[in-house]
């Protein structure tokens, strides 16, 4: 997606300087680049590059309790991290949650899409249910799933009452409070998602569809061997997206579970937030900054180096 | 330079400079509210809620019976976290020249060398009688001698059970010192008699409780007298004081009458719930939660001291709570200021009203003659075994708190001890894990402070 942009924008540059055959620049230009390059690059480098370093720098040493660094300790700490059970059973329960969630809400999120995608009469009121979402904030989604969640009075507490089944300790029994934890989620970027999709949904020709019909194909087929290649390039963009934003999860964890119960919702990056502002530990939470920035790199790179040969335009 | 050019990049200036005006510009309410000439004293503090409140008439009062200073208080969040921030912003305009900091964060402070001890106010102080203060609460922020910071708000962990439904079941109540069996007698009991419809007893998954627990069977966790002599370089879980308690609990949850909420906040929300609706008669929590268990109690509430190991005496247990400290990077009449303000919030009235609103226990004797008191305890006579708790304690180094630093790392590792013991595992092979994994975060942290 990205390499085909690429060259046509060179194409377009070098088009308006027809002067230049090779990429040099002239002094203009070059006072042109700072200019605009310049503003982004110092706030940048303030707030991102600098930060960055810092927290490389910061890894390699032991904090104190007054979080200044004190003893160097190479890679030290990283191989404690990398050592320690805790942290390689956060590290696990931050994938099962990532995939859990990037897996359930692209696959809720393209359901819901195809079927709003139908023209009947009283869509708009469907399609504006299935995004509505986008428009709740964290804490307000929180506290919604918190009464829902409440062993005596939610809503599930209720609902298996009336069955009679026994009711299920959501955020007290570490399997459930992860699953708590992720339909939350789910539950959040389903908006976004859904309304990404509907949108490459409805951008698909209906002559396809038409043709397919006059062949025979049933909706089944049409969906899969139509709507699902068509849009593959939004899937690709949906699915990286929640990803990375899976990696990065922190306010709905710290509002529901705050990591517990025993460590089993405590994700790489509220982790972090822990060891740092809780603990005091600025050496062992930025070690860990340091991973979660190499994982998610190396994830990413995964996507687009093999997501990217199979999306079809 | 041609105009546009010219033009262009003004306007980018002007754009860089509103961003950094923007970004830089912090608004000081401070300084810009000082509309009279009393010296400003900022105090951080963290409580929520009704204690905020009551903390608020606290200051008002204070400012109000006097004229020389007046404390601006500010909310800081959680306890945790307020740490970092004071131990961050320590010498910048934005410190606070009094501050509340939580009991497992005194090694830290001390340690931090960033306050000033109040024994140097009281020293210079003819007015103030620091022994009117309970011993247990002044030993727990005191180290080498001298009283590092001013004890505030002040709980101890209690064991409540439910009265009216012993009296139900014609169960003999547990004595107000209990021991290990006599709980597990009445737990045991209230379940057979109510036909299992009540659950005994449970104990919520918190590192305070076994460290309280360590603490009443008179065992230091810590070397180095629980870091009162030294900085401690290692901690002990699998002694024999922590192996009673959760033996006594393993007991119990064979027997069927324990029930385990689990551990976190939601966990002490639920097992208040519980014990409020019958279905568990007995659990131990902060004495803090008096107001928030009588209010909202159709039955009575019963509440004993801490249980301890059977053949043994008490030894007490130590305090929880927070404490006044002074920071040392403001000017003298500030840090003045900042103890006048401490001094006042433990005279004896205030402490009584602060007992009464918070359930927080009052620290001054002299609290006890106040007719804020005696209604209290006319009215609810049982509201007064916390603090008998508290004066009967002798203090000494096992229960004058852990000087450790990192007790919040710790507090989460024996946690996982609790947790793993309570779900059928070897006592012993959890506390090992536990301490091998704090003596290594002590290594660390020490190391890393340059403690030898």
């Amino acid at each position: 997606m990205l390499k085909s942009t690429t060259p046509t924008m060179v194409e377009a540059g070098t088009k308006t300087k027809k002067k230049h055959r090779t990429f040099s620049l002239n002094a203009k230009d070059k006072y042109y680049a700072l200019l605009f390059l310049g503003p982004s690059l110092l706030i940048l480098s303030v707030f991102v590059f600098y930060p960055m370093l810092r927290t490389l720098y910061i890894s390699m040493f032991l904090t104190n309790t007054l979080g200044k660094t004190t003893v160097f300790n190479g890679l030290g700490n990283y191989t404690d991290l990398l050592g320690s059970p805790e942290y390689i059973a956060s590290l696990g329960s931050t994938l099962v949650y990532v995939f859990a969630v990037t897996i359930l809400t692209v696959g809720i999120g393209l359901l819901l899409a195809n079927l709003a995608s139908k023209r009947l009469p009283g869509i708009g009121v469907f399609r504006t249910l299935y995004s509505v979402t986008m428009g709740v904030s964290v804490s307000v989604a929180a506290i919604f799933w918190l009464f829902i969640f409440n062993p005596s009075t939610g809503f599930f507490a209720l609902l298996s009452n009336m069955v009679g089944l026994p009711v299920i300790n959501w955020l007290t029994d570490p399997t459930m409070a992860m699953w708590a934890v992720i339909i939350t989620t789910v539950w959040m970027n389903l908006g976004f998602t859904f309304l990404i999709l509907l949108g490459a949904i409805s951008s698909v020709p209906t002559t396809l569809y038409e043709a397919a019909s006059i062949e025979g194909a049933s909706e089944r087929r049409q969906f899969f061997k139509i709507t699902v290649p068509m849009i593959s390039p939004t899937l690709f963009f949906v699915s990286t997206i929640t990803l990375i934003e899976g990696f990065k999860s922190f306010g709905l964890i710290d509002l529901i579970t705050k990591g517990g119960p025993t460590n089993s919702t405590n994700m790489l990056v509220y982790r972090i937030y822990k060891d740092a502002f809780y603990s005091g530990n600025y050496a062992q939470a930025s070690s860990e900054a340091i991973i979660l920035t190499v994982i998610i790199a190396f994830f990413t790179f995964l996507q687009f180096k093999f997501l990217e040969k199979r999306v079809n335009y | 330079m041609s105009k546009r050019l010219k033009n262009s990049l003004i306007s980018l200036a002007l754009i860089i400079s509103a961003v950094f005006v923007g970004i830089f510009t912090t608004n000081n309410p401070v300084r810009s509210s000082s509309s009279s000439d009393r010296t400003q004293i900022v105090f951080w503090h963290e409580l929520g809620g009704a204690s905020e409140d009551a903390l608020e008439e606290v200051v008002n009062g204070f400012n109000k019976s006097q004229s020389k200073y007046e404390v601006v208080p500010k909310y800081q969040g959680s306890y945790d976290e307020a740490i970092q921030k004071i131990l961050q912003t320590h010498g910048t305009s934005t410190s606070p020249a009094v501050f509340q900091a939580f009991d497992i964060a005194t090694a830290q402070m001390i340690h931090s060398k960033y306050t000033t001890p109040v024994q140097n106010f009281i020293d210079k102080d003819p007015d103030f009688d620091i022994e009117k203060i309970a011993p247990a609460a002044r030993s727990f922020y005191s180290n080498g001698g001298k009283q590092q910071a001013m004890p505030f708000n002040t709980s101890q962990p209690v064991l409540y059970y439910n009265a009216s439904l012993l009296k139900k079941y014609n169960i003999t109540p547990p004595p107000v010192s209990p021991t290990y069996s006599d709980i597990t007698r009445v737990a045991k009991q209230l379940y057979e008699r109510s036909g299992h419809k009540t659950k005994g007893m449970t104990i919520q998954i918190y590192g305070w409780l076994l460290e309280q627990a360590t603490t009443n069977a008179g065992t230091a966790l810590a070397n180095n007298n629980n870091g009162h002599t030294g900085i401690p370089t290692s901690v002990d879980m699998n002694n024999p004081s922590t192996v009673k308690f959760l033996e006594w609990i393993h007991e119990n949850i064979k027997s069927g009458d324990f029930i385990n909420y689990g551990s976190g906040a939601s966990a002490g929300a639920n097992q208040t719930a519980g014990f409020l609706a019958g279905k568990v008669g007995i659990f131990i929590q902060s004495s803090a939660s008096i107001g928030e268990l009588t209010a909202n109690n159709k039955d009575k509430l019963g509440i004993t001291y801490f249980p301890h190991p059977d053949g043994q005496k008490a030894n007490g247990v130590s305090i929880g709570g927070a404490a006044l400290w002074i920071s040392n990077d403001k000017p003298k009449a500030v840090q003045q200021g900042a103890y006048e303000f401490a001094k006042y919030a433990l005279s004896p009235a205030v402490q009584a009203q602060w007992q009464k609103s918070t359930g927080y226990l009052a620290l001054n004797k002299d609290s006890q003659k106040e007719k804020i008191l005696k209604d209290l305890y006319a009215k609810n006579p049982e509201a007064k075994v916390p603090g008998q708790q508290l004066a009967d304690a002798k203090p000494n180094y096992v229960n004058s708190g852990i000087l450790l630093e990192g007790m919040q790392v710790t507090r989460q590792l024996e946690e996982v001890a609790m947790e793993e013991s309570y779900n059928g595992g070897d006592i012993h092979k959890a506390l090992k894990k536990a301490t091998k994994n704090v003596n290594q975060n002590i290594k660390t942290s020490n190391r890393a402070n340059g403690y030898k």
